[in-house]
């Protein structure tokens, strides 16, 4: 943090092409404070609150994250973002009994929320972005609906269909319809990684699955047969610590791969997302390394579980202090050269579907 | 004279501007700006830490503060007064009373909400999928520790035949089914599937020798479907399973994961408190006595010798307590005193 968040210098100018790197100033202790007491009132007010909650929570992050002197803002509105939550809770309680009780309806109600889903989710973007500034200039969303159904509809149904082997192309169709339609004021963001790229990740994903169930294979199979062997000289007797030991290292291996194959894959394809992406001229720089995600992720979760769950504001903030220190925009020009496009309004409809059915939408 | 950035919403431009307060208004100057605006009409961000706080105008146009102490002083100068969140979020005392009122919430709603909900959430699921369930359990068991019965047809006959005729308190004869198995991990055990079929395992069999022993083990495990605990705990492990993953959800989805599994099924001491009064009540309903159930338990802590805490009596409580409780005011007065 040896950057520009000393903060003197508010009005500091980025001289051309030289990287600009992201960073954030939050802490922990700080956010707590207003997390917990946020949280207290959307306790007592049955949920109404997080609403508010969620803009505090997204106006903390955003002012504390910085690029060239100034920081990133959120705008939306907490009657919209209620007025989403409501809608998604609707659907999502639609969906459950129409999964849990099947009838007649459940394929009806199935299909209207598949009908719906991709225009929520591409209103989703266009909110989240539209209420994201940095010096004072609003982000834009220009996707189109029909875009958001292949994207989603057709490339999802493509994906289950061939059992999941389309599921990076999807991927990368996903995320080159986010960026390719994503505006700062009136400069576009443009996305350039293939989806032969995106194998590749997925592919290194599949041979660590493969090699961490290889190495408990021999494990079990090594361990079942040295009992044997010892049954054998033994006469019937077991040495109960070579069970354990095999046990041990069964269960270890299994804990390492729930621990690291998740925030490698994430360091990975993170990396791959915002290294082919531009606005307009400039370029974007992203460098996670999957074994310090794997540490923040693994501490994170023991301190949280620890603290029943008090630690959360600083596991958060520590996560996305590295997530955003690690990006870095390279610009080819003069930063203030960006306008400012015509403002649009937009509901919170789909922005908080996507948030109870936990789709990714981080851009 | 109070430093800031001001952006004029259309361009990146930043602008040093110093913010200072004549009468009513707010003056904002600096190089080729040089304007006031009503104080009435501007709206002061939120105090979130130390992030920069911003004076927002009509038009869209905004000054950045950064010297949070000196917009203080500013603002005290004027009508302006910080919402009441606002000052809450950074009141000491009233973060530490959230503290302790979220954490105080989170246990009540973990030893009573939970418990409660589980309980009606399991008397009104549609039995269907209890059924469904069971089978699928069973299924499941039968191919990895359950293995068929070695104990004759003849002694599964009668032996279900006595279970069926014992008459229940609340009317009518048992509806659960037997289903006779061996299983040399679990020994000496009985337990009920969400639908309410009782297993009763070949060591257990041997293990009481006496059928009077078996029935006061099987009175028990009726309490179990009595109170649909199966259900209830299948409620509640996924209830707090769902929580994690939602509460953890941000930091890995994977690592999420790994507290549904930690929560184990276990069957909690006021569980088997409820199941050993409904069981020692039936007994006595059917002219038995409830000491069988102590009696059943001690013969059960004896097949489990030393500190192997294997089955039924891992996770039960303390079984000296149970027996105590059973001999107690059981064997002596009326069943109505501890029925719950």
């Amino acid at each position: 943090m040896e950057n520009i968040s000393g903060g003197e210098s508010p009005t500091r100018i980025s001289s051309a092409r030289a990287p600009e790197a992201l960073s954030f100033t939050g802490k922990g202790g700080e956010y707590f404070g207003i997390w917990i007491v946020n949280l207290l009132l959307t306790i007592v007010t049955l949920g109404i609150y997080s609403a508010w909650a969620k803009v505090r929570r997204l106006q903390y992050f955003y002012r504390h994250t910085q690029l060239a002197g100034s920081s990133f803002d959120f705008h939306g509105s907490p009657i919209k973002i209620l007025i989403g939550r409501v809608i998604a809770l609707v659907m999502l309680v639609c969906y459950n009994f129409s999964v849990r009780l099947q009838s007649s309806m459940t394929l009806v109600i199935l299909l209207i929320v598949a009908l719906v889903m991709p225009w929520l989710l591409r209103n989703s973007f266009r909110f989240r972005l539209y209420n994201t500034s940095w010096r004072g200039t609003r982000f834009h969303f220009r996707g189109g609906v029909a875009g958001s159904y292949r994207v989603f509809l057709l490339n999802g149904f493509l994906t289950l269909i061939t059992l999941y082997v389309m599921a990076p192309f999807a991927h990368q169709r996903l995320k080159a319809y986010q960026h390719d339609n994503s505006y700062f004021g009136r400069t576009q963001f443009s996305f350039h990684a293939r989806a032969g790229q995106f194998y590749r990740v997925y592919l290194l994903l599949l041979a660590a699955i493969v090699a961490f169930i290889v190495l408990m294979g021999v494990a079990g199979v090594g361990g079942a047969f040295s009992t044997m062997f010892q049954i054998q000289r033994q006469g019937g007797r077991v040495d109960p610590t070579l069970l354990i030991r095999t046990v041990l290292i069964l269960y270890g291996a299994f804990i390492l791969m729930a621990v690291s194959i998740g925030p490698t894959f994430r360091a990975l394809i993170t990396n791959l997302i915002w290294n082919n992406t531009r606005l307009g001229e400039h370029r974007i720089e992203c460098n996670l390394s999957p074994l310090i995600l794997i540490w923040i992720s693994v501490s994170n979760f023991v301190l949280v579980a620890l603290t029943l769950g008090l630690f959360m504001p600083w596991a958060s903030v520590r996560l996305v202090r590295y997530e955003i220190e690690s990006m870095r925009l390279v610009p080819a020009s003069d930063l203030q050269e960006f306008e400012a496009a015509e403002p649009e309004s937009l509901g919170a409809v789909g922005e908080e579907t996507a948030t109870v059915f936990d789709f990714d939408i981080s851009l | 004279m109070l430093q800031a950035s001001y952006f004029d919403g259309r361009s990146t431009r930043v602008r040093a501007v110093s913010l200072s307060v004549a009468g009513e208004d707010l003056v904002i100057a600096g190089e080729g700006i040089d304007f006031r605006v009503p104080f009435a009409d501007v709206k002061v961000d939120e105090r979130l830490g130390l992030a920069p706080r911003s004076l927002r105008f009509k038009d869209g146009a905004f000054c950045e503060v950064r010297d949070l102490d000196g917009l203080d002083a500013l603002l005290r100068s004027t009508a302006h007064r910080d919402g009441r969140v606002d000052r809450l979020q950074r009141n000491l005392r009233f973060v530490l009373f959230s503290c302790v009122a979220c954490v105080a919430i989170a246990i009540a709603a973990y030893r009573w909400g939970l418990p409660w909900a589980a309980g009606e959430g399991a008397k009104h699921l549609p039995p269907v999928i209890g059924k469904t369930l069971s089978v699928q359990t069973l299924k499941i068991l039968d191919g990895a520790i359950l293995a068929p019965s070695k104990i004759d047809q003849e002694r599964q006959q009668a032996l279900s035949a006595k279970f069926q005729s014992l008459r229940l308190q609340e009317g009518g004869t048992p509806k659960s089914a037997l289903l006779f198995r061996r299983s040399p991990q679990l020994g000496a055990n009985a337990f009920t599937l969400p639908d309410g079929t009782i297993i009763v395992l070949d060591d257990l069999v041997t293990a009481m020798g006496d059928d009077q022993l078996i029935l006061a083990v099987l009175a028990h495990e009726l309490g179990h479907v009595h109170g649909r605990h199966g259900l209830q705990l299948l409620l509640r492990s996924s209830a707090v399973g769902a929580f994690w993953t939602f509460y953890i959800g941000d930091i890995s989805s994977l690592l999420a994961a790994a507290p549904a599994a930690v929560v184990e099924a276990k069957y909690s001491q006021q569980l088997e408190r409820q199941a050993d009064d409904y069981g020692a009540a039936l007994l006595l309903h059917n002219g038995l006595s409830p000491g069988l159930l102590a009696d059943a338990l001690q013969k059960l802590t004896e097949s489990h010798p030393g500190a192997s805490k294997a089955g039924f009596l891992s996770t039960h409580p303390s079984t000296d307590e149970r027996m105590r409780r059973l001999r107690g005011p059981w064997a002596a007065g009326p069943a109505s005193s501890s029925m719950r």
